[in-house]
């Protein structure tokens, strides 16, 4: 159940997509690999293929080119409909069945793979659970239309959990969201995905997003090229075009601080004296302390965990997150 | 004026015949409604799955607005000539436009991210048609088969001109009823299409689960029946 960590890389071959009627295609000999657990977004402007790319790896569109293979296997060796039940699919909040109770919803492809009432009614109420929709005996027999957008979306995600697919594929599942739902949504989505360990392909237009969810970005710009693959990090600091740069905007510099966090950069002797600067939890990002800092027009932030005071972060150390050690 | 006071006891006194006239008028109805089904809800229910058709769902609702009901019954059988066979056709081509066009437009009209969604979750076409389509396009599918149906058993009327039978053997009978006969008789057609529309109104919410309830009753685009 959710404790098995079933799991399988995704890999691209050369995956071409030229839809009938276009001489252009939407995506164009993607060669990619993304390993088991992987948590992948693929980010790029409307028209980049990034939902083409998607909607290939569970054959919702098929291929016009190339190959994408999941944990070795080509996806044309399995039927569509046997494929996409070993893969769990989340879209915008509008992808719940209204008709359907929370525990219906969520029991559609374990019900359609035959599984006993039971059972169904149990994975329900541990991934409602799961997802933070707690006891679940409260949630699962509401419709949809009871729920806010946030419990919406956490449905959903458990629904794609459902039958425990070792690939997840979401396509731009936030996308609806107001941006403090938004940010809860993504933390627990986060945690869920660190828990859970599944191959996650995620498609957002939001570049910030993005660097938050992903271990691995995908940029692809318009005509379907992969502009780039990499970690965050890597893009931050080395993007590898000027769409690249241009896609990761102004505050690139900015955002790659978002990459750490005060657990990171705060120096961890004790105090002899505390400053009177801004307590901020260990957990907070780097760009939203110096933020803090900067507000406040404070030196620097204190890291805290629970009530205790953990170290000093001075302006210095924030704006040079990897090279805590040499500012200290 | 008269002839309405006196439909009063008209009906009293001829209970059992009005019965029995409402009985035929009935079963006929029903047999052209549910071939009428037979005929439209598979089409209506494969074109809207493959959301093709627009063009024949939208020219069978322009005809049967276009045409007088009455019109088209009288205008085909003068072509073929009396008989309840030919009364039965007049009006299964009555129905089947409303319910073929309705039935297409609440399949077709089923937002395409729930069916994406459902494809993407590995339903086979068959299991989206069943579990999603059809019952999200329950309630306006209904309404197609309750204007069928009002249209059919008001329309049935006329059979008595073919000699179909039916309560229009009271209504055109003057002769051996009296006006107050065919006051009462038309008052008894206008309160078995009432009847009938209430009577499928209660089958849609017999039939619908809860949730597909609560859909209707949410939408705006399908009037709850």
């Amino acid at each position: 159940m959710i404790e098995s960590r079933e799991s399988l890389g995704i890999t691209f071959e050369k995956a071409t997509k030229v839809y009938p009627g276009t001489s252009a295609p939407a995506l164009d000999g993607l060669d990619m690999t993304i390993e088991a657990g992987e948590l992948v977004c693929l980010v790029g402007p409307s028209g980049g293929g990034k939902t083409t790319a998607l909607m290939l790896i569970n054959r919702l569109i098929d291929l016009s080119s190339g190959d994408i293979r999941i944990g070795g296997t080509s996806i044309n060796d399995l039927g569509p409909i046997e494929l996409r039940r070993k893969i769990g699919y989340a879209i915008q909040q509008t992808g719940l069945f209204p008709h359907m109770t929370v525990g219906e919803n969520i029991g559609v492809v374990p019900r359609i793979l035959g599984w006993d009432r039971a059972r169904i009614r149990e994975r329900a109420h541990e991934l409602l659970e799961l997802v933070g929709l707690s006891p679940a005996d409260r949630w699962v027999r509401r419709y949809p239309g009871q729920l806010s957008g946030g419990q919406q979306q956490r449905v959903g995600i458990a629904r794609a959990l459902a039958a425990d697919p070792p690939v997840m594929l979401m396509d731009e599942p936030f996308g609806a969201l107001d941006p403090i739902t938004r940010t809860t949504v993504q933390d627990e989505f986060l945690a869920i995905h660190r828990a859970v360990g599944k191959t996650t392909v995620f498609v957002t237009h939001d570049i910030d997003e993005a660097i938050k969810m992903g271990d691995k970005i995908a940029v692809l710009k318009p005509g379907g090229l992969l502009a780039q693959f990499g970690t965050p990090a890597e893009l931050l600091t080395a993007p590898a075009d000027d769409f690249v740069e241009s896609f990761l905007g102004d505050e690139r510099g900015l955002k790659r601080l978002a990459l750490f966090t005060l657990a990171d950069v705060a120096s961890s002797e004790a105090p002899g004296t505390t400053p009177p600067w801004p307590r901020l939890p260990e957990s907070t990002t780097v760009r939203a302390a110096l933020s803090a800092a900067m507000a406040e027009r404070a030196g620097g932030v204190l890291a805290t965990r629970g009530d205790d005071v953990v170290g000093l972060a001075p302006l210095d150390a924030l704006v040079h997150p990897d090279l805590p050690e040499a500012v200290a | 004026m008269d002839a309405f006071l006196k439909a009063g006891p008209f009906m009293a006194e001829n209970f059992s015949l009005l019965l029995e006239k409402t009985g035929e008028q009935l079963l006929l109805s029903l047999v052209a409604v549910l071939i009428s089904l037979v005929i439209g809800v598979p089409f209506g229910l494969w074109l809207g799955h493959v959301h093709r058709g627009e063009f024949l769902a939208v020219s069978l609702t322009n005809i049967g607005r276009a045409l007088p009901s009455l019109a088209l019954i009288a205008i085909f059988i003068g072509l073929v000539g009396i008989g309840y066979a030919n009364v039965l056709l007049a009006l299964i081509i009555l129905a089947v436009p409303p319910i073929l066009s309705y039935t297409y437009i609440a399949i077709d009209s089923v937002d395409r991210d729930l069916t994406r969604a459902a494809r993407g979750m590995g339903l086979t076409p068959l299991e989206v048609l069943w579990r999603i389509e059809v019952p999200l396009g329950l309630p306006m599918a209904f309404s197609g088969v309750r204007t069928a149906a009002v249209l059919v058993v008001s329309s049935a009327t006329l059979a008595a001109v073919a000699g179909g039978g039916g309560l229009g053997d009271v209504i055109l009978n003057q002769v051996a009823y009296g006006i107050e006969g065919v006051v009462a008789a038309a008052l008894w057609v206008a309160a078995l299409s009432i009847l009938v529309d209430q009577a499928i109104a209660l089958l849609f919410r017999l039939v619908a689960s809860p949730g597909v309830k609560r859909v209707a009753a949410q939408s705006t685009s399908a009037p709850a029946v």
